[in-house]
């Protein structure tokens, strides 16, 4: 099994990697949001929490997952991104389509 | 017995020096234990060297050419197998059947290269004579051909990473008054990151330019360094008549649907300078990592703009800064900035370590690479910096 949670709760999908999100940790977590998708379930919210580092592939995957997802209605969100996380998004200016949430609550605020 | 240079022993002498061993155990260790033999080894076959890349059993390293039996292997199109080496004129007399470790009995097969020729043997050895059946000696080509497979795939992957170092500029620019040094370090053999600079004319007529450019296209290794070649490629036609905003909107169109496609990303940092008046045109494509620093202080160079292969449509325009003659313009990328633990205030304490005024150019980019480097740097890594020098 891949290194990440995942909790159905009907209206979305919390999937929740753990340490490195890099080009080892984020194929996994691409396949399953398009997996999700797939299924019908496209809006996902993924809890970078136990998230230390994410590197450009695993930029990568959210950002790929988050195409995939809008294609279909839903949409990829993020939430409790640590300080290293936030910093590559704004260097990037990722957070511009990718706009990271305090928690997962607040990333539900109008689904 | 000195045979004559060959196109399949100079490149056996070309991956003996580049192999690395590990990969390759394996194969011997899985030969071993399939036949129950105390040595296996990949033996490669040079001019006057054998080189033992990988064994069991046996010391890895370089041995005179006419003491090794896999050098006749090498010699055929199929396996070779001896039942007993003291009993077959041509091996009795070498080193390891009449010493240490007196071995009997010998089964390889030759394995080739990218040039069609042999260019080693996957053998076997044991103490006492034996004999494989049919059946084991079909096994030990098979093996033979696998190894071939795996040798074929590293050599592959070295020559893209050679060609994609032979994009990067090594020549000074044809342009007066400026200094300029890059470097790549890629994660693996080829990269998604690279560095170009080449002399445009301005659109408006006045004179010549610099253009500086660093992208770094999401993920690492050969996937990667196709995507990065594309956009340098198109940049570098764009950017002959135009200014770099623009060039980068219409790079953006001409690459927008491969980069779809492939679910890829790039960002990019393009510079213009005129190196007389330090005028620097730029555009900030998601990167993020250009700075123009000296004993004063630093600046950040960048915009609001997303990489290039983002799912919203753009259009960029260049913003303008002025390089004065006693500032270095540095541009790094990711696998830089994350050693730093992507902190400014990294940078900035980091800083005194390239601003001595001693340095060269090339110097700098060694620092900054050897330093993300030694920090065990687990990206592509980048380095680019440019200054204004009185023209010659």
């Amino acid at each position: 099994m891949s290194n990440f949670n995942e909790a159905d709760q009907g209206t979305y999908v919390v999937l929740a990697p753990e340490g490195k999100f890099n080009l080892v940790a984020a194929p996994p977590i691409k396949a399953r949001i398009d997996d999700l998708v797939a299924a019908g379930k496209a809006r996902i919210v993924v809890d970078l929490q136990a998230v230390d580092f994410i590197d450009s592939s695993g930029l990568g995957a959210l950002i790929g997952g988050l195409k995939t997802a809008r294609q279909q209605g839903g949409d990829v969100r993020i939430a409790a991104a640590g300080e290293q996380v936030r910093a590559v998004l704004k260097l990037t200016n990722l957070d511009r389509i990718l706009s990271p949430y305090d928690t997962v609550e607040e990333a539900l605020h109008d689904w | 017995m000195a045979m004559p240079p060959s196109t399949g022993r100079r490149e056996a002498e070309a991956v003996a020096r580049t192999v690395s061993a590990e990969r390759y155990d394996r194969f011997v260790r899985l030969a071993q234990a399939i036949f129950g033999a105390p040595i296996a080894a990949l033996n490669l076959i040079g001019n006057d060297s054998q080189f033992t890349v990988a064994s069991v059993g046996f010391p890895k390293g370089e041995m005179p050419v006419e003491d090794s039996v896999c050098q006749v292997t090498v010699q055929q199109d199929h396996a070779l197998e001896v039942r007993d080496l003291r009993e077959d004129e041509r091996f009795a007399s070498i080193p390891s059947v009449t010493g240490p470790p007196r071995v009997r009995f010998y089964a390889g097969t030759p394995v080739r290269g990218q040039s069609g020729q042999n260019i080693g043997a996957l053998c076997i050895l044991d103490l006492v004579p034996r004999r494989l059946g049919r059946q084991q000696l079909e096994m030990l080509s098979d093996l033979g051909a696998l190894l071939e497979r795996e040798l074929a795939v590293q050599e592959e992957m070295d020559l893209a990473g050679q060609v994609q170092q032979l994009m990067l500029p090594t020549s000074a620019p044809d342009i007066d008054g400026v200094e300029i040094a890059g470097r790549v370090q890629p994660a693996r053999e080829a990269g998604g990151d690279y560095f170009d600079w080449f002399v445009v004319n301005d659109p408006d007529g006045h004179g010549k330019r610099l253009q500086v450019v660093l992208g770094d296209v999401m993920g690492k290794g050969l996937a990667a360094s196709l995507i990065a070649s594309e956009v340098r490629a198109v940049l570098r036609g764009h950017s002959r008549y135009t200014d770099v905003g623009d060039a980068v909107s219409r790079t953006w169109m001409t690459t927008h649907s491969d980069l779809e496609a492939n679910d890829r990303f790039s960002t990019l940092w393009v510079g213009r300078l005129d190196p007389i008046t330090g005028e620097l045109d730029y555009l900030d494509a998601g990167h993020g990592l250009a700075i123009i620093a000296s004993q004063r202080g630093y600046r950040r160079l960048t915009q609001d703009y997303l990489p290039l292969g983002m799912p919203i449509e753009e259009t960029w325009v260049k913003a303008s800064d002025v390089l004065a003659d006693d500032e270095l313009l540095v541009v790094v990328s990711d696998g830089v900035f994350d050693v730093l633990d992507d902190s400014f205030d990294q940078v900035e304490a980091r800083l005194g370590d390239i601003l001595d005024p001693g340095l060269t150019c090339r110097q700098i980019v060694d620092r900054i690479v050897d330093f993300a480097v030694s920090e065990a740097a687990t990206d592509d890594v980048t380095a680019l910096a440019v200054r204004r020098v009185a023209s010659s």
